[in-house]
């Protein structure tokens, strides 16, 4: 039955401790209700300035840090069209290069998303042509055969990399803002749940038929629950929600464990529930409070009984023991984060096809006492076509919706997004992204040079 | 026809909402004085206040956990004081479903069979010194046929359809009807097949087209044969198990 309750979710008004995750609402902004081209998700000129303006001028996600934890250890990403090669040096310290022999432009290693380990150099399967770790020639065969000599550059060409969260990043642009910079308020924001503890648990990428924005949208906004995953109205709150933006990045916080204020109460704790109950290592059949309590309950329970199980929830508040703080990474890492998983997407444009993308998919989890290190297997990366591979019903859900979306897009019958105001962050990220098209976010340097 | 009920004292445990809450509706608007109960004292007197609207006879309740024995027998006492005797008795609250531990079967065992058999035990002797009455137990079509999972509510619910059956023997002689009645799928806005086409339609369609008749059913046909076999238009019948399903459960019933 259709019915739209009064419904207040009850919120943490204050960081726990001075390392806890902010929690008050950031100024809501005020953007011009105008409708967004869809030319933005279809056009090939788009594409190329987005290439030009954007991919190359912003930090980009690589792999995670302990996927190449030993020096010498290595691993391919690719952006577009780049092919980026991430290696752990001898001091551990990270280089990012692009994975392209400076002879004939083979690509230097081979097969993306698969961390090698302990290599002590690179070599080209061609020609031989050899490089050290830290990118520097290290042997060209037949050196003397080249009158004008070795390519002046010295070795592979090296791009900006650090470290944040856990994660490994890099960008195109020589000349990027320091990585911290770039992230703004997330650190601070995410650092009380310590990625660095969870495991890997899945690993693996999708190609979609929708635009790489498409997919970002999907995961921008609630509005879509109660069309696209009716389920989850016995689950989460689709309608109060918190959503903050700020200068490039930014989130919303989703109560779980709640009913949407679209239904009303059955008489037993609704199967979802019960999930987010035994999770947390509640027995669903021992709760006799009522369903509008659970939450509180489930929070409660887990600031109890966490410690015992292993899990330090010590700097996160109570909400953040049921809910999704969910962060979009500008441009293409969505992280959906609670007190004890992370899944994390990261969305890849195609390298010529704005109708085509990859959804790179990772979950991660917070150990607990009976995780055995010894026993534990890392998942091994699999790439897929859309419909090869389940993602699990949730996202299952929205991967069907893409491609028909991106179909729709393309109609003369369509001229583009109609948005309302529970899609504020879909707004917010079109303006990040027409800001570095106009070059409002370009640097000192690259402007001069340009 | 007449039913017979005007004037008759029902007493319903857990009546505030979903099926049990018609069986209360209905028998309250064919005269007869009904009293209920909730572990809610507010969803009581919410439910007494809604009732008396539409009510022909007397409306009462009281707060229970029908868990609790000494409380369980004090609100039966308490009700048959205030109506003067027990006429009918229909023992509906239920633990519901669920698969989550061992607490489900306990739950199970200590709502619907110990909350039917000793309000049964403790209603008996009131039906006895008038010289008669009826008990209908509510078991499910989960009981007689494979349903869901094996859950402990479809197999504590068939005890009920076996203890109703037994009772009715050892009781006919005081001219104590006992019967059970068994509902298959039934819709109801806020109620388990509500949660069900809200969060997946399609198994929801299919399972309206596993029903000879099309469809689920509704608390108000299930309230009504609930009312019926209670009712002196029944008099004749005892030891049934009333299957209320729109043709949903196959088996024949021999």
């Amino acid at each position: 039955m259709k019915v739209r309750r009064t419904q207040k979710i009850r919120r943490a008004t204050e960081r726990r401790g001075p390392a806890g995750t902010p929690v008050e609402p950031a100024p809501r902004p005020n953007f011009p209700n105008d409708l967004i081209p869809k030319q933005r998700y279809t056009s090939r000129e788009y594409m190329t300035r987005e290439w030009e303006a954007m991919w190359t001028k912003v930090w980009l996600l690589g792999c995670r840090e302990d996927d190449i934890p030993n020096p010498g250890d290595h691993i391919v990403t690719e952006i577009g069209r780049e092919s980026i090669l991430l290696v752990r040096q001898p001091d551990r310290s990270l280089r990012a290069f692009h994975n392209v022999c400076l002879h004939r432009g083979n690509l230097l290693v081979h097969g993306a998303h698969r961390p090698k380990e302990g290599a002590e150099g690179f070599r080209c399967r061609y020609h031989n042509w050899q490089y050290r770790l830290d990118g520097r020639f290290e042997d060209i065969p037949d050196l003397e055969t080249f009158p004008q000599g070795a390519p002046a550059c010295g070795g592979l060409k090296r791009l900006p990399c650090d470290v944040w969260g856990s994660f490994v990043w890099f960008s195109l642009d020589p000349d990027v803002e320091p990585l911290r910079d770039y992230l703004g308020i997330i650190p601070e924001h995410l650092d009380p749940y310590h990625f660095e503890r969870m495991v890997l648990k899945e690993w693996k990428t999708v190609e979609w038929d929708c635009n790489w924005k498409a997919s970002v949208d999907a995961f921008n906004e609630s509005y879509h629950v109660q069309g696209t995953h009716p389920q989850l109205l016995y689950y989460l709150d689709d309608l109060d929600i918190q959503i903050d933006c700020y200068e490039r990045h930014t989130r919303y916080l989703i109560a779980f464990g709640v009913l949407s204020p679209r239904v009303i109460s059955p008489s037993e704790i609704p199967p979802p529930i019960k999930v987010v109950m035994r999770d947390a290592g509640m027995d669903p059949a021992s709760y006799e409070g009522s369903v509008y309590d659970a939450r509180e309950a489930i929070q409660k329970f887990k600031r109890k009984h966490g410690p015992a199980q292993g899990k330090d929830y010590s700097e996160l508040n109570d909400d953040q023991l049921t809910d999704d703080y969910n962060y979009l990474i500008f441009p293409n890492v969505t992280m959906n984060v609670h007190a004890d998983d992370l899944m994390m997407f990261r969305q890849r444009p195609h390298p010529d096809d704005p109708g085509k993308m990859f959804f790179d998919y990772w979950m991660f989890e917070l150990p607990d006492v009976d995780f055995d290190a010894e026993e534990y297997e890392r998942p091994v990366h699999r790439q897929y076509r859309h419909g090869e591979t389940s993602l699990g019903l949730v996202i299952n859900q929205d991967a069907y919706n893409l491609p028909f979306v991106q179909k729709g897009m393309n109609s003369e019958g369509y001229d583009g997004l109609w948005l309302g105001d529970q899609e504020l962050r879909i707004r917010h990220f079109h303006k990040t992204l027409e800001d570095y098209l106009s070059g409002a976010y370009a640097r000192g340097k690259t402007k001069v040079g340009a | 026809m007449d039913l017979g009920l005007r004037g008759k004292n029902v007493l319903i445990t857990g009546a505030t909402q979903g099926i049990g809450r018609r069986v209360a509706n209905l028998f309250s608007e064919e005269g007869a004085n009904v009293a209920i109960c909730s572990r809610s004292p507010e969803s009581v007197n919410r439910a007494i206040k809604e009732m008396r609207v539409l009510a022909d006879g007397k409306v009462t309740g009281a707060a229970c956990n029908i868990k609790n024995k000494e409380e369980y027998e004090a609100w039966i006492e308490a009700m048959a004081g205030e109506l003067g005797g027990v006429d009918v008795f229909i023992p509906n609250v239920s633990a519901g479903g669920g698969m989550d531990s061992e607490k489900n079967w306990w739950k199970n065992f200590e709502i619907d069979v110990l909350g039917t058999v000793r309000g049964c035990e403790a209603i008996i002797p009131h039906m006895e010194k008038r010289g008669g009455g009826a008990i209908t137990m509510i078991s499910t079509t989960a009981a007689i046929e494979t349903f869901m999972a094996p859950q402990a509510y479809n197999a504590m619910k068939a005890a009920l359809i076996t203890y109703a059956k037994q009772l009715s023997q050892a009781h006919g002689d005081k001219g104590i009807r006992i019967n059970s009645v068994s509902p298959g799928p039934i819709y109801f806005d806020g109620g388990a097949w509500d949660m069900i086409k809200t969060s997946n339609e399609k198994f929801y369609e299919r399972t309206e087209k596993t029903h000879a008749l099309g469809r689920l059913g509704t608390p108000e046909e299930v309230a009504s044969c609930i009312v019926f076999l209670s009712s002196a238009a029944a008099s004749w019948v005892t030891g049934v198990n009333l299957v209320v399903d729109g043709g949903y459960t196959k088996r024949v019933q021999f």
